[in-house]
């Protein structure tokens, strides 16, 4: 399981995930090697070719692939598997984690810093975020290995779809609650007028990213800011 | 605050170098992310207050990401590392917007040498095609080893340069007081704008943005209170 977390160590535009998952899927074929090196030297090949998915939810497809190999499932029919498991993998991870899990955590966390917990608000992200993951993960792992080829259906009558629903929700409640207090956290020591200049600000931001220029990420946005302020103070304005 | 010898500048390297590993190649334990990145970069240089509140300024940059398939972004960790380096030791309404400035542009950085290591590991990958078409163990663990090695490699360089940039702002710029603050504010304005961003890209107009909604309302109510 430990090799899973760095499934994405050699993270490419050809086979993105697939070397990172035939890195992790060395020891579990292993005991193929004594029972059928030739097998074995196909497994290993199959399991570096192209995959894509969150990598959290890998181990679904490095367990259900493994066991696969050592049920002599033909080898087309395995490679089918993994092609298919990138979509949904990919999906339900990334919304579970990256859209979910991951900004509820941080708006909690910001909400626990600007109300003073300081450490102990960093502290108990960290906990929580990689106690979840690392669960996820063993849990992922195992699951495949159980289910093989019926990992599909296996993924469907788990807790995740149910998880995705809920964690939504929750991300969005505490970002929301997030942003008018650490914009009150950082404004208020200015007074009303500079805590209305940074409002305008961001809302020009918000203006120009989403709506009048899109090509222009925030980051690009700040610092475009920054320069023309730069400029305007240089010249005296 | 510390002072900055190589017994400060050291173990802020090894730092930017284990955050910048953290983002994509191992063990993605959320290092990476801002807050905690800037906190603990803070504490290396006895500054912990700047380190935070630097680190949730770049954290509010951070939720406009969504690192999802093959998307490219911007690697915020190394970048705060620096980013702090600048900040530290200046009251933060002060310190804040030259140390944001420096971080976004490492932050862009960041992301455009992310592309790099991907394509070297390509490249790597193909020179090594035939022995893992033939299913050479060792052919994996070479090429997996070495990824890893590129991009500790890129975020050290990375935070290398950003410290090296940050002394030299320390030492070379000097702003009048009011350019300073409206720095800050431009800062903190820009990274309100792309938290709020992220927020409604996620939320959409589906039912999580009631739920964003009420988390404002929410929010809004306890800095009034507080």
């Amino acid at each position: 399981m430990l090799r899973l977390l760095a499934v994405q160590g050699t993270w490419n535009y050809e086979r993105m995930l697939g070397v990172g998952m035939g890195y992790a899927a060395e020891p579990l074929l292993d005991d193929l090697k004594a029972v059928d090196p030739v097998r074995h030297g196909e497994a290993v090949a199959r399991s570096v070719e192209f995959f894509n998915c969150n990598p959290y939810l890998a181990g679904l497809a490095l367990g259900a692939t493994a066991r696969a190999e050592y049920e002599a499932v033909p080898g087309p029919q395995i490679v089918r598997l993994r092609t298919a498991l990138c979509s949904p993998l990919g999906a339900m991870g990334d919304e579970l984690f990256w859209a979910g899990l991951v900004p509820a955590l941080i708006g909690a966390a910001l909400i626990g810093v600007v109300l003073g917990a300081g450490w102990w608000a960093i502290v108990g992200f960290l906990v929580v975020y990689n106690g979840v993951r690392l669960w996820t993960s063993y849990w992922s792992l195992r699951l495949g290995l159980q289910s093989g080829m019926k990992v599909g259906a296996a993924i469907g009558s788990s807790w995740l779809p149910q998880a995705i629903e809920r964690v939504g929700p929750a991300a969005a409640f505490a970002i929301g609650a997030a942003i008018p207090l650490v914009a009150d956290w950082y404004l208020r020591p200015f007074g009303w007028s500079a805590g209305l200049g940074a409002a305008g600000v961001a809302m020009a931001g918000i203006a120009l990213t989403r709506w009048f220029a899109p090509f222009l990420s925030t980051v690009r946005f700040a610092v475009a800011a920054m320069i023309f302020l730069l400029i305007l103070r240089r010249v005296g304005v | 605050m510390n002072e900055l010898t190589p017994g400060v500048i050291i173990p802020l390297l090894l730092w930017g170098t284990l955050v910048g590993l953290d983002l994509v190649s191992v063990p993605q334990a959320m290092i990476s992310r801002p807050l905690v990145a800037g906190t603990v970069a803070g504490w290396l240089i006895g500054d912990v207050h700047a380190g935070l509140r630097i680190g949730v300024v770049f954290e509010l940059f951070a939720l406009d990401v969504l690192p999802v398939g093959a998307v490219r972004y911007p690697d915020y960790g190394p970048a705060t590392v620096a980013a702090v380096v600048v900040g530290a030791g200046f009251p933060w309404q002060l310190g804040m917007g030259l140390s944001i400035a420096l971080g976004l542009v490492l932050a862009l950085l960041g992301g455009w040498t992310l592309q790099l290591v991907r394509r070297s590991n390509a490249r790597a990958i193909q020179r090594r095609a035939a022995a893992l078409a033939a299913g050479e163990s060792r052919a994996i663990r070479r090429l997996q080893y070495g990824g890893l090695l590129r991009d500790a490699g890129r975020g050290l360089l990375l935070t290398l340069l950003g410290v090296v940039f940050a002394l030299a702002i320390r030492e070379h710029v000097h702003l009048d007081e009011q350019t300073h603050l409206a720095l800050t504010l431009v800062a903190v304005g820009s990274a309100l704008a792309a938290a709020a961003n992220g927020a409604f890209r996620s939320s959409g107009r589906s039912a999580r943005f009631k739920w964003l909604a009420a988390g404002a309302g929410a929010g809004v109510l306890l800095a009034v209170l507080t």
